[in-house]
């Protein structure tokens, strides 16, 4: 009798919430309808692959432009459905887990299409270093699912299984070419380093659930927001005060920074990226430089703005400091590069600074410089990097990836708009006035003044007028240069000249009315931290 | 001390030790079983935490899985045993200097939280123990299910993706249409060095 009774009680008391809260209404669905859509689809496309390339009876058919094609597709599916689903304010769904909001949606809305961007610009570069197998799509497909996840993830462990996903296809992508020793190189130091930096992540995240008991930034967020247990501004919270010790909630925080930055190539974690970016396929570099950035962007804010907000202004002097130096190292760095990778992998490095800068701002204004200049740097990345894939040298080594600066000598002879158009691009990376780059950084300068960091702006403005000098130096390469023989390139194809085209127009038309960009950008930062 | 306390520190010094030995080991041989050691070990420590299906998980994956799986590819591997005495002598002082900062640190925040129970002080000490929630109803494995196929399922989920980019990558690695630059397995030479 006394047994039942106590089933009973231990039946109203577990049982009852835990299973009225895990029914999932068919709307908690409809949150992650975009991530399930494109995990499915990925399931179909391998399943496609496998059995079509295995078919003996049509001679083993190399699918790989088909695959790419049907990726583009599913991307544009991914799209629609995260345009379709309408949010009011906020919402999470999953226990708290995945977040709905402007800087979910319109986040995810980038990645997408600039993933769509991309692919459209490695088809002929895929073609002409002949990998065949359609796995390689796959994988991109699949770092897209994880950046867009994560995104959406409001809570650390969902961001680090994102994170995994992500990395996981990024370290297969850049060891994709097995007869290159760069490739397989670069693959295995970025397992490495990716390894280390994820485990530095769940070291972090359990010193963290160790001192607060949650993982959920939403949790965190009704622990720390109002008040920041260091400074007593409520009577009720000192008694609290006495109980948390924080301590050990920094010293976790520390080890997710750090993680979150080496992802990010940030400069005292830097040294990985150009070495990685110069080994691996340049079809795979493009993903690394571009579009990650943006989602791991994202986490940050999540962490600094929505649950540990009142904790930026103990970490506001390491932010600065490590966006400063990361500034001084790409600007330094770049002068001595010959590879144009390289060179762009610390010109990204030092992008990657000044968007720091803007974040370590903490405020409205510094959160709008920081999406409008990531926008712009994805843009003008998506331009480069696909004028980099198309521009294909007539030489005897077919086989060469990687471009030195002499590849691009006297551009303007043989190809007069494309010459105009990287020049274009490369003046709005450095920064140009009737170039929309000059107005992003210009806004990165003001909100870091705006929030009186006076010597850190100051030294930032400095580099970015050295870092101006690398800029110049391709651009004299593509104009100036006293070359006798002039190289001959095979003709651009009509999808990447859209896509080049696009970028480029967008540039002058976004300066002649920035308006839409910073609309856009306000509606992202819109109530972020409620 | 209880008994608890006794094993708990004899477990811990074991395993610290082997995992030290694991880095400093020469012979990789030795540095897979030790590496099975301190797994055993943990083990032993997550029983005395009462988790016993992760502990179960750790024997049956770690030892009887990667491990084994690593022996194999040693005995694969054509491995020369070197002596890194002049790199560590070259590295010693700095990357030393580094790990002692970095261990203090973590000590001093370590024996700062975990000293007493802040709660006693305070007016939040709950004095009143609800013995209900003390009892164990449900075993490990139950316990578990029921979180992560209720309230992180989505987790799981992407778990499951992983594992498939996993094996994708395991073949696309792997696997190669054209036998030039496959490594197979020369009998001949692995049996006569």
């Amino acid at each position: 009798m006394l047994f039942f009774e106590l089933f009973k009680m231990y039946d109203t008391l577990f049982f009852d919430d835990s299973i009225k809260e895990s029914i999932m209404s068919l709307n908690e669905i409809s949150a992650v309808f975009p991530e399930i859509f494109c995990v499915l689809a990925i399931l179909f496309l391998v399943l496609h692959g496998v059995l079509l390339c295995s078919d003996a009876s049509k001679n083993f058919p190399l699918i790989q432009n088909s695959i790419l094609n049907l990726g583009i597709l599913i991307l544009i599916f991914t799209f629609i459905l995260i345009c379709n689903n309408s949010i009011f304010l906020k919402y999470s769904f999953f226990n708290n887990t995945i977040i709905l909001d402007n800087l979910t949606i319109s986040f995810k809305q980038c990645i997408v299409v600039a993933s769509i961007i991309c692919l459209l610009s490695i088809q002929e570069y895929l073609d002409d270093q002949k990998i065949n197998s359609f796995e390689y799509i796959i994988l991109i497909l699949f770092a897209v699912f994880g950046l867009i996840l994560l995104c959406c993830s409001n809570d650390l462990i969902t961001a680090y299984l994102a994170i995994e996903v992500q990395s996981l296809s990024f370290y297969l992508l850049a060891a994709y070419k097995k007869n290159s020793i760069f490739s397989t190189e670069s693959g295995l130091k970025y397992f490495i380093l990716g390894a280390f930096s994820s485990s530095m992540f769940l070291l972090g995240s359990s010193l963290i659930y160790g001192a607060i008991g949650t993982t959920n930034f939403e949790d965190c967020k009704d622990l720390f927001f109002y008040v920041y247990p260091g400074n007593v501004l409520n009577e009720n919270f000192d008694k609290f005060s006495q109980v948390l010790n924080l301590n050990l909630l920094q010293f976790g925080l520390v080890f997710l920074i750090i993680s979150l930055f080496f992802k990010l190539a940030l400069a005292p974690f830097h040294i990985w990226s150009p070495d990685i970016y110069e080994g691996s396929l340049s079809s795979s570099t493009i993903f690394f430089a571009i579009i990650p950035k943006l989602s791991l962007f994202s986490l940050l804010i999540r962490l600094f703005q929505c649950g540990f907000y009142g904790f930026i202004d103990n970490w506001r002097y390491c932010f600065v400091i490590i966006a400063v130096s990361s500034i001084i190292v790409g600007s330094f760095a770049g002068l001595e590069q010959r590879k144009i990778k390289s060179l762009l992998a610390y010109s990204s490095i030092s992008h990657m600074g000044y968007s720091l800068l803007a974040f370590s701002t903490g405020t409205q204004e510094g959160i709008q410089a920081l999406f409008s200049y990531l926008i712009i740097y994805i843009i003008s990345g998506l331009c480069i990097w696909s004028i980099f894939l198309t521009l294909r040298l007539k030489n005897n080594y077919l086989h060469k990836g990687n471009k030195d600066l002499s590849d691009f000598v006297l551009l303007v002879k043989s190809n007069s708009v494309l010459a105009i158009f990287f020049s274009t691009v490369l003046l709005s990376l450095a920064g140009f006035p009737p170039l929309i780059g000059f107005y992003v950084k210009l806004n990165i300068f003001l909100s870091a003044i705006e929030s009186t960091m006076y010597f850190a702006a100051l030294v930032s403005i400095i580099c970015s007028v050295i870092s101006t000098f690398y800029y110049i130096r391709i651009i004299k390469v593509l104009y100036f240069e006293k070359g006798l023989i002039g190289n001959l390139y095979y003709p651009i194809k009509y999808k990447n000249t859209l896509v080049i085209g696009f970028c480029f127009f967008l540039f002058i038309s976004l300066f002649l009315n920035p308006t839409f960009l910073y609309f856009y950008c306000n509606k992202i930062c819109f109530i972020l931290n409620v | 001390m209880n008994l608890d306390m006794i094993l708990f520190f004899f477990f811990s010094s074991i395993l610290l030790l082997s995992s030290l030995l694991i880095i400093v080991e020469i012979n990789s041989i030795y540095s897979i079983l030790l590496l099975v050691l301190s797994f055993v070990i943990a083990t032993s420590l997550l029983f005395l935490l009462e988790s016993e299906f992760m502990a179960l998980i750790f024997i049956i994956i770690y030892v009887g899985a990667i491990s084994v799986l690593f022996l194999f590819v040693i005995i694969m591997l054509n491995i020369k045993i070197t002596s890194s005495i002049k790199d560590i002598l070259k590295y010693f002082p700095i990357g030393n200097f580094l790990g002692l900062v970095f261990l203090i640190e973590i000590l001093f925040i370590i024996f700062d939280n975990f000293k007493t129970n802040y709660y006693t002080d305070s007016f939040l000490f709950n004095f009143n123990i609800n013995w209900l929630y003390k009892l164990d109803y449900i075993t490990d494995l139950k316990a578990l299910g029921q979180i992560l196929y209720t309230h992180y399922v989505l987790q799981f989920l992407i778990a499951g993706a992983i594992l498939l980019i996993a094996v994708i990558g395991a073949v696309i690695l792997t696997l190669s249409p054209r036998k030039i630059y496959v490594k197979t397995q020369d009998t001949f030479r692995q049996v006569s060095r």
